[in-house]
């Protein structure tokens, strides 16, 4: 093995990861601030891709603008759906059963969405045609996809700017805080409700936005949710439930998984190398990198 | 016991029912969908056991089913063996995954098993997939189609199904009533209250994983059969089963038998019917009904349709239930402390330099003392004085640092919280854990199986501990109905039932009311009559002194007094911890009690 | 300023507090102290709001509060600082302080707000950038109270400040909250286990036992009374 080829799939690996990195941060955050394990992350991500497809056939934006432009109205989507129904489901008072019982919502809002797309639109694949989705950049004896280098950056530069708005914003610094404490944080003022609603609003955007990334090299088509929901999971888990700085490691680190398992696995095997390690991660170490202690029996 | 034989018979009513359905129906597809009615209703079983009886919500259990479909197959597709002997093959597989499986998972708490749950199926697809077999035909025999399991008739294929179902519901109604079944509520309500009342979660909730692997097997290789006829990853192993399955269970209600059959009965011809007629026109409508029904559920019925309507029931026709109180008798009332003078009982329980700490914080730091038999022991200390850990080094449930704890002269550090209940040494818990769809009886059950007895001994000493605390009027009703005092009785009775010579009661008199403090007083005191040492921790102090034979007071984690009540309340340092030094220095120590009546 | 009237709190059949009722008059400071379990948190909760289930009236400034949410409440100028201190651990000490005032009537007073707070606390203007989990108890309580002034409050409230803390922490932290209750006009209600010291801050005072009040009394008064002692030892 030569330590370019070597190089090669690292920087493949980085590069897919950044992405999926964008779209853990937003179910960290989820998790993070309403404690919900957001099963229906994927489907958004989905509707997303289509909404930047729809941006680029027929509006004709480029999707790496498109992607950004994804983000105001799935905010808005995501706050309804807070509203609308995570918000009424209270599993009769008792916080272990709330918590279930919007896992099960969203396992059933994550059913509703991706059939109801299916039913609606064709599951015939779609994809969006760019200049860029079939050069690479050369980088040395490195090829570098020129889609997914754009797709990477970008995702970087949605991180960041969701670092700068935790921690630089007062809505940000207030989501920290209903994360950290919610009872500490209603005696501040916080309306921790409507914190539930904001996070769970600028998650679903965030994931949107990978989706509009995701489709600039990515086919477009219903069932896509699948395949990306486990590399949440485990993005998360890895970088420990509810961290976000853990979500956007653990997102780079199981790109470099996927990409790395290629050298022992065939490519069909692809993701059992990722689901491994989550077992592992789940056995020897359940908090992740950055998360705090998790109970084990 | 009458409501005993009424489940039974309602099984029997239910797989008649199936019967006649069976013969009633003509058509083809009605058939067809009469056997996915009872196959999803015996998977949904099958996932009951572990999730909704033992509280492990499972998101991997498409696994055993895929699997029973593989072995099946596989076995008459290479091998030519009847899928009536291959299905045993699958189970025995089913279960040994389920063992290899359970054993890592089950350490893990809460969302991290769901999650864990989820990797194994995902795994086995990809590798099916991976080593050929996406799609396994089943071959056509001819010669001889039943031999393996290739009815042309469709009806055959219900009554298989039938009878697989009837044989979960039996299965499923003996885990409900043998201890094993109240175990599995028990740590599904509180595990480490479980333990405390002798039960060994691991082992009961490994075991209830095996069983309600078998099951799922079974189902898949009928699935395979009947529906399928050629074997995909994605049709057994994939998402659309566990749906189906939480579906099932979750519209019905989880947690009772007929959850499972109700949703069945609802949900599969509902999707169906939708499937064939709408199907083309709209792909996903099965999806869509699901997640719809789920939402739904979650929405306005989270316990699912079996237990709202049953609660709704029970709420017309409840009797009106006074405040029914146990009057002592004459004889309580006039009592004394029992004749033997507290220096001439023997030692029960030798607790020896104590040390525990948490994060860097010391919680106990060298406590001594010793629990005598016979007496009524009282641990008081201000707020964070470690009386809680304390109990819980005792218990098992934490590890001293330092120091031992002995037991009729023997050590018990370190031992398991179900082994040393076993031993003899019960405990209450502050914050109250009932089992709230046990009747009162039921809930007392779960303490009584901690010597191993059978049904029908821990009925008999259930009752009997009821009696004591008065609340045998009460034995079958559900809990949820009672006052905080009946509530409080009936842990006592189910800490009773363990058959203990020593129980630890953690704040049992906090939030009553005078009356109520009396009252739980008399029924302590019944209890040490009965031959029960008792040690109780309060903050209450008032009744306590007048209760307890000897007191031990704790402050920051230290023995700072042992004695008489009288005695311990007129030291200055319990004073002074109580109320700070300088309140000491102020008003100094009574001398006498006269002092402080106004 | 606050008028709490046979207020009552049960959690499931548990009887937390029955019938009571105490005044706290602007300006005025006021110390409930009580054995454990006498419900002095509960009171704490249902006057912050915090806990539903509660019966009885609640009027802040003439204002009936009994239905209003904790966060609302806040806003109106009621600052808890909770048992335990309830710090956010996961942001700075800085962080902690700035959300004192996200309330919109103190956010414009930021400024010099954390001004003020870091005057009276001089050892976290050097820790200002460190997460707050990773100080020592005492400056974990400096960071609690300075997020409670932060909000600019007309009621102060402090839930036992000094439980858990060391002996030296705890006289630093009953001498802060006296240069408190000189420096600024606030009405505070205290609640602690102390006696003496909660005492001696204040201007009058409440015993509660078992969910009653049991005694009140001027705090010269009460800490001259025997009583008190009763209420903790039941002898």
């Amino acid at each position: 093995m030569v330590a370019s080829e070597l190089t090669q799939y690292v920087v493949t690996g980085l590069l897919v990861g950044g992405v999926y990195a964008l779209m853990s941060i937003g179910l960290a955050l989820i998790f993070g601030v309403m404690r919900v394990v957001n099963f229906a992350q994927g489907d958004f991500m989905m509707l997303g891709m289509y909404l930047t497809y729809y941006y680029a056939v027929v509006l004709g934006i480029d999707p790496l603008v498109g992607a950004l432009v994804t983000i105001p109205p799935f905010f808005v989507i995501g706050l309804l759906v807070h509203r609308v129904f995570l918000a009424r489901v209270t599993g009769g008072g008792d916080p272990n059963r709330e918590m279930d019982a919007q896992l099960i919502l969203t396992l059933g809002m994550s059913l509703i969405i991706t059939n109801a797309t299916t039913m609606i639109l064709s599951p015939m694949p779609r994809a969006i045609r760019t200049t860029y989705a079939t050069r690479a950049f050369a980088v040395g004896p490195l090829l570098l996809n020129q889609a997914r280098t754009y797709a990477f950056f970008m995702a970087l530069l949605l991180a960041a700017a969701v670092y700068v708005f935790l921690t630089r914003t007062d809505l940000g610094k207030a989501l920290r805080a209903a994360a950290d404490d919610p009872e500490a944080a209603s005696y501040q003022a916080i309306n921790v409700r409507a914190m539930h609603g904001v996070a769970f609003g600028v998650g679903i955007a965030l994931v949107a936005a990978a989706g509009g990334l995701l489709a600039t090299y990515y086919p477009i088509e219903p069932n896509v949710a699948v395949n990306f929901i486990v590399l949440m999971f485990v993005a998360v888990v890895l970088g420990g439930l509810g961290s976000i700085p853990g979500a956007f490691v653990g997102g780079l680190a199981i790109g470099l998984v996927q990409s790395l398992t290629l050298l022992v696995l065939p490519l069909q095997l692809q993701n059992v190398g990722v689901f491994v390690a989550f077992l592992l991660v789940l056995y020897v170490r359940p908090q992740g990198l950055f998360g705090r202690r998790a109970r084990t029996v | 016991m009458a409501s005993r034989s009424r489940e039974w018979l309602a099984i029997a009513a239910v797989v008649a029912v199936g019967l006649v359905l069976s013969f009633a129906v003509t058509e083809r597809y009605h058939h067809r969908v009469l056997t996915l009615v009872f196959l999803w209703a015996t998977m949904g079983l099958a996932w009951n056991i572990i999730s909704g009886y033992a509280g492990q919500i499972s998101f991997g259990h498409q696994a055993f089913f895929g699997i029973g479909a593989y072995v099946t197959v596989l076995l008459a597709a290479k091998l030519k063996i009847t899928p009536w002997l291959g299905m045993l093959g699958g189970v025995g597989v089913a279960v040994l995954a389920a063992v290899l499986i359970g054993t890592p998972t089950f350490r893990l708490a809460g969302i991290y098993f769901g999650l864990a749950t989820l990797a194994y199926p995902l795994i086995f697809r990809i590798v099916m997939d991976y080593l050929g077999y996406q799609e396994v035909a089943i071959p056509m025999m001819r010669e001889q189609p039943g031999l393996f399991m290739q009815f042309s008739e469709p009806r055959y294929f219900d009554l298989l199904a039938l009878g697989i179902l009837a044989a979960t519901l039996v299965l499923s109604r003996i885990i409900e009533t043998s201890r094993l079944g109240y175990s599995l509520r028990a740590i599904k309500e509180n595990e480490q209250a479980a333990e405390a009342m002798g039960v060994d979660s691991f082992r009961c909730k490994m075991i209830a994983y095996m069983l309600s692997a078998a099951p799922a097997a079974v189902a898949g290789a009928v699935y395979a059969h009947a529906i399928l006829f050629v074997v995909t990853p994605e049709a057994v192993f994939g998402v659309l089963v566990i749906v189906q399955t939480l579906t099932v269970c979750l519209v019905g209600g989880a947690g009772t038998l007929w959850g499972p059959i109700i949703g069945a009965a609802i949900m599969i011809p509902v999707s169906e019917i939708l499937d064939t007629t709408v199907g083309d026109r709209l792909p996903g409508i099965q999806g869509v009904v699901y997640g719809a029904a789920l939402m739904a559920v979650m929405m306005y019925a989270p316990e699912g349709l079996y237990w709202r309507v049953r609660s709704m029931i029970l709420a017309r026709t409840r009797r009106s239930v006074g405040a029914a109180r146990p009057a002592p008798t004459a004889a309580e009332v006039h009592a004394t402390t029992p004749a033997v003078p507290a220096g001439a009982r023997s030692v029960l329980m030798d607790v020896r330099g104590i040390s525990k700490s948490f994060l860097g914080l010391q919680a106990l730091s060298d406590v001594s003392f010793d629990v005598r038999e016979g007496e009524i022991l009282g641990i008081i200390g201000p707020n964070g004085a470690g009386k809680t850990t304390l109990f819980n080094v005792l218990n098992g449930f934490l590890l001293a640092e330092h120091g031992e704890v002995h037991w009729l002269g023997k050590s018990i550090t370190g031992l398991q919280p179900h082994v040393i209940c076993r031993l003899g040494i019960g405990r209450t818990f502050q914050v109250m854990r009932l089992f709230p769809h046990l009747t009162v009886l039921e809930n007392v059950m779960v303490g009584a199986f901690a010597h191993g007895a059978s049904p029908d001994r821990a009925r008999v000493s259930s009752l009997a501990a009821l009696d004591l605390v008065g609340l045998a009027d009460r034995a079958d009703v559900v809990p949820t109905g009672l006052t905080t005092l009946e509530l409080r009785l009936m842990e006592l009775a189910r800490c009773l039932a363990t058959r203990p010579r020593l129980i630890l009661l953690d704040e049992p008199l906090a939030g009553l009311s005078t009356d109520g403090v009396e009252l739980m007083a008399l029924m302590i005191r019944r209890a040490r009559a009965a031959g029960v040492t008792v040690a109780i921790i309060e903050h209450t102090i008032h009744a306590l002194v007048r209760l307890a034979d000897r007191l031990v007071v704790l402050d920051q984690g230290r023995r700072l007094a042992e004695g008489l009540p009288g005695e311990v309340t007129r030291t200055p340092a319990v004073i002074e911890a109580y109320l700070g030094t300088r309140w000491l220095a102020r008003h100094g120590a009574p001398q006498h009690a006269e002092d402080l009546r106004p | 300023m606050l008028k709490i009237s046979g207020l009552s709190v049960s959690y499931g059949g548990l009887h937390a507090l029955e019938d009571v009722s105490l005044e706290v008059a602007e300006g005025e400071f006021v110390t409930i102290v009580g054995p454990n379990g006498a419900g002095k948190t509960t009171l704490m909760k249902a006057v912050s709001g915090s806990i539903r289930g509660a019966t009885g009236r609640l009027e802040f400034r003439g204002r009936d509060m009994t239905s209003l949410p904790a966060h609302q409440r806040a806003a109106l100028g009621i600052a808890h600082v909770p048992e335990g201190r309830r710090i956010f651990s996961s942001l700075t000490v800085l962080e902690n302080l700035e959300l004192g005032s996200y309330r919109r009537a103190a956010r414009a007073k930021r400024a010099e707000g954390l001004e003020a707070v870091l005057a009276l606390f001089p050892v976290l203007r050097e820790r200002r950038q460190q997460l707050a989990g990773s100080l020592s108890g005492g400056e974990q309580q400096m960071v609690a109270l300075g997020r409670g002034l932060m909000a600019q409050p007309d009621l102060l409230l402090l839930d036992e400040p000094s439980q858990g803390l060391g002996p030296r922490v705890v006289e630093q932290t009953f001498e802060t909250i006296d240069r408190i209750r000189k420096s600024r006009r606030l009405t505070i209600l205290l609640v602690e286990q102390r006696v003496v010291e909660a005492l001696e801050l204040c201007d009058r005072g409440y015993v509660l036992e078992t969910g009653r009040v049991a005694l009140e009394g001027a705090h010269d008064a009460l800490l001259a009374d025997p009583r008190v002692q009763r209420a903790y030892l039941g002898v």
